[in-house]
């Protein structure tokens, strides 16, 4: 007897509250500002913004605008289809960017991504990227397209 | 061994524009300020409130363990109602914690809870009926109407008097008093239940920080023991008499089992009333209330104005365990007996507490 | 109190498991664990049940799976991401440790197969305001530290390739395993990049199944069986959010402090010495290399070169996941309850790799990105030394 499966789709509506912290960040997108906070207790500039640290379980308000340039910590370029996800190849990273104490996650582009392990060595650990802005923003995280090698 | 609670920490029940997350940090920080302790001190968190789907996070201890505070601490989330997380808190303290961090986060506002609770169905038999919460307790309000012939206005005076309770406690989400008529010509959601009849879903966080029993004492003067705890489930399937809880009455003879209490000693009792109809059932399943009278009992139950007024998905129950602690800490009352409940009426955690 | 694992028991582990229902596949891993420990249902005195809901589209499965494992019993749910086996068997060894119970089940169920992809639903514990458009997912984060360490101590594509050729190995001979593959580092290297560097051999598959551990007190330990499995520690550790705070990925260092702490509590001084098998959650070549350094079981940028050399093979000094671990078989939110079991049979000496003469076992389970960690140490005594 062969068993019987149903297809179900879960279509779940959410609206996400970003939060003070978050609304500001996304709004100095739009200005093409990168903004973080500065912990008060550990002096860290956390990048994406937060209401507190985490480390020092204090709020954090002091706001600091960090630059749009940063050091690659580490990346990967995905070759499989996920259903839902961005269609391959696509490239990520955690860039951390001057000014900032923690790294962000972010697109890496402007380059060919056919071939990985070129990739690898266009975007190894420690190399300086910049971010390559949307035209029209919109006060959303992918109003930075990607980063890319610093020339 | 006793274990008691030395702070609490509330933050509004209401519908909130920040992320639970940070909801949540205000309330773990409020609790620590209460115990006056600092997060250094607590050695153990153990978080309650439901996972991914109510706020659209897989795996929300994510967010929340942070904001407790946990950073590179011992962390284990209760997937539930956040009362359920008291026995696991308790399990550690007797065991190995002297200070435990209890945080229960609840949040509704961002997604339909009711299209969430349906997918908990199997998807053969249930969920493709569209059996939704309102609708499954409607039915368990059909069958004791009926079996005990209890009248619509018996159930509305239930609602008058916990919205009257609400109106009086400035933390109940909702606190606007209501007549019998207003409840009777409010809307049917699904019959017999009508709006007034049901719990509204609404958002808030609450920390407890518990010690052993004789860090407590030396953390305050006044520290409000748990003292009994029971927890049990009803069956899945359908063999149940839809007039009754019997798993209700299994968690209390557990919890009085453990307190070595009977009900007499128990002055004032919170309830997780998400129907009219439950709070009766409930008070019936507890024990105070003869079955089919639970309408009748004019003892001291949801002062808070029980989950009726305030029912934030994930801490309701915490909500009405902290509104039983302030009372015996105010000297109100020296005995109290909290239940909550999850599910469609499945899951039922109680707790008795003393000063 | 000293507390025992007196039984354990696991489903076959598939893709999909079309024959049976969500309870069905829970009652199968509960017989299995009471047969195991010559006890019936009737004798459990409460249940903590874990599951990380989304992947098998049923939201709260306690609730049906409780006709399973919990009628008539307390049931408590756990759910923490990853390191939920873990963490359900942490909270059904606290029943016991606390004295208020003495029969306590551990039941963990999981489908990962029942959705049609898995990525997208790690993708979705991922915050949805700043990161989760990145298309996320559990082999992204595997991918940064692999390509962070290989940068970092020089490791090579072949050093990761033997990792997966190790726990292949182990898994033919494991009836329960789901991939049983017999691999050479040459069929890794050429299989497909998934994420760089990762390949498709370095990933691990999605599984249907469940496993139950029952856990039981101390003078009760001693009649059921004669060769009980002691939790002589246990841990968990949670680290900040954010994936960019980790201070390096090339390291695990929540791993570190929290491995230091259990070590501390089991009295262990020398991990290599003192511990004689290891089940590890390495769904990931590269994670089974960090965590072998993060534990102090290889000095940093030493890990690499530890499933090369033998090491870690069954006949190897440290052996790691003799079942074939989680490389071989994933039902996420069951996978490290699989960990604390295969643990336990290995101090009882009843494992199908049975590493010889196995007195102390370590079991562990990561999750969240990269957030959480759970951990305990077994042993055939009741305290080590």
């Amino acid at each position: 007897m062969e068993v019987k499966e149903f297809e179900i789709w879960w279509k779940i509506p959410f609206k996400h509250s970003a939060g003070l912290h978050a609304t500001k960040f996304f709004e100095g997108l739009k200005d093409g500002k990168i903004l973080g906070v500065r912990c008060e207790r550990c002096g860290r500039v956390l990048v994406p913004p937060r209401a507190f640290c985490e480390r020092c379980h204090v709020e954090t308000n002091d706001w600091v605008e960090v630059s749009d340039e940063g050091v690659v910590e580490t990346l990967t370029v995905t070759y499989m289809k996920f259903t839902g996800l961005p269609d391959p190849p696509y490239a990520i990273g955690v860039v951390k960017l001057d000014g900032a104490d923690t790294g962000m996650l972010c697109f890496l582009g402007g380059v060919d991504l056919s071939e990985w392990r070129k990739v690898h060595e266009t975007f190894k650990p420690g190399t300086r990227v910049k971010a390559v802005w949307k035209e029209e923003r919109e006060g959303k995280i992918t109003d930075i397209l990607y980063f890319e090698p610093l020339k | 061994m006793r274990i008691g609670i030395v702070g609490v920490g509330f933050t509004e029940f209401g519908i909130h524009k920040e992320p639970f997350y940070n909801i949540a940090f205000t309330a773990a920080k409020r609790a620590l300020e209460d115990a006056g302790i600092e997060r250094g001190e607590v050695d153990s968190f153990i978080l309650g409130g439901y996972d991914n789907l109510g706020v659209g996070r897989t795996i929300s201890n994510m967010y929340t363990a942070p904001a407790a505070g946990a950073y590179l601490r011992h962390e284990i989330r209760v997937s539930d109602d956040a009362l359920f997380a008291l026995p696991l808190a308790c399990m550690r303290l007797r065991h190995r914690s002297d200070v435990t961090m209890l945080l229960a986060f609840g949040h509704s506002s961002e997604t339909p809870i009711e299209l969430v609770e349906l997918q908990s169905l199997d998807p053969f038999f249930h969920r493709p009926l569209n059996l939704s919460l309102p609708a499954f307790f409607a039915m368990q309000s059909y069958a004791y109407r009926r079996r005990y012939g209890v009248d619509e206005e018996k159930i509305a005076e239930v609602v008058v008097k916990e919205r009257e309770n609400g109106s009086e406690n400035p933390r109940a989400f909702v606190r606007d008093k209501v007549r019998v008529e207003d409840v009777l010509s409010s809307e049917i959601v699904s019959s017999p239940l009508r709006r007034l009849e049901i719990a509204e879903w609404c958002d808030g966080c609450v920390a407890f920080i518990l010690a052993e029993e004789t860090v407590a004492r030396r953390l305050t003067d006044s520290p409000v023991w748990v003292s009994g705890l029971g927890w049990s489930l009803e069956n899945y399937y359908f063999d149940r008499e839809f007039q009754k809880l019997p798993f209700v009455a299994k968690s209390a003879e557990m919890a009085f089992k453990m307190a070595g209490k009977d009900r007499g000693d128990v002055e004032a009792l919170e309830i997780c009333d998400l129907t009219a109809d439950y709070h009766c059932m409930i008070l019936e399943a507890l024990g105070f209330a003869e079955e089919g009278r639970g309408w009748d009992y004019n003892g001291d139950v949801n002062h808070s104005g029980g989950a009726l007024c305030t029912n934030a998905y994930g801490s309701t129950g915490a909500f009405l365990l902290a509104s039983i602690v302030e009372r015996i800490r105010k000297g109100e009352i020296d005995c109290g007996l909290v239940q909550s409940m999850s599910g469609y009426a499945q899951r039922s955690c109680v707790a008795i507490l003393e000063g | 109190m000293s507390v025992a694992v007196v039984g354990f028991g696991q489903t076959h582990f598939r893709t999909k498991r079309k024959d049976k229902t969500h309870p069905e596949i829970a009652f199968e891993a509960v017989n299995a664990a009471l047969e195991h420990a010559g006890l019936e249902l009737k004798d459990i005195e409460a249940v903590a049940y874990g599951s990380m809901d989304p992947f098998d589209g049923i939201y709260c499965p306690e609730r049906w799976d409780a006709t399973a494992c919990s009628l008539e019993k307390p049931m408590m749910k756990i759910s923490t991401g990853g390191t939920t086996g873990m963490t359900t068997a942490l909270a059904a060894y606290e029943h016991v440790a606390s004295g208020l119970f003495d029969l306590v089940m551990a039941v963990c169920v999981q489908r990962v197969g029942e959705c049609v992809d898995a990525q997208p639903v790690l993708n979705t514990a991922v915050d949805p305001i700043y990161e989760r458009h990145s298309g996320l997912g559990a082999i992204h984060i595997a991918s940064f530290q692999a390509t962070a360490y290989m940068e970092k101590y020089g490791a090579t594509e072949e050093d990761l390739a033997w990792v997966s050729v190790k726990d292949h190995k182990n898994a033919l001979k494991n009836p329960y395993a789901h991939i049983k593959m017999d691999l050479g580092v040459d069929d890794v290297l050429k299989s497909r990049v998934v994420c760089s560097p990762l390949k498709l051999l370095e990933c691990c598959p999605r599984s249907d199944g469940a496993a139950a551990v029952i856990f039981a007190s101390e003078d009760l330990a001693k009649k059921i069986r004669d060769n009980p499995a002691w939790i002589v520690a246990e841990t968990t550790i949670s680290d900040s959010y954010y994936l960019g705070d980790r201070l390096s990925f090339a390291e695990w260092d929540s791993l570190a402090i929290a491995g230091r702490r259990l070590f501390r509590d089991a009295g262990i001084e020398n991990p290599v010495k003192d511990i004689d098998v290891a089940e590890l959650y390495s769904p990931f070549t590269i994670q089974e290399i960090l965590e072998l350094e993060a534990l102090g079981f290889a000095e940093k940028g030493r890990g690499k070169e530890l499933a090369r050399e033998g090491v870690t093979f069954i006949d190897g000094d440290m052996p790691t996941n003799p079942s074939g671990g989680v490389l071989c078989t994933n039902p996420i939110g069951a996978t490290g309850l699989v960990r604390f079991g295969e643990a336990a049979l290995q101090v009882m000496g009843e494992a199908v790799n049975q590493v010889d003469g196995a007195e102390v076992a370590l079991a562990h389970a990561w999750g969240g990105t990269l957030q959480f960690h759970t951990l305990a140490v077994l042993s055939s005594k009741k305290k080590l030394g």
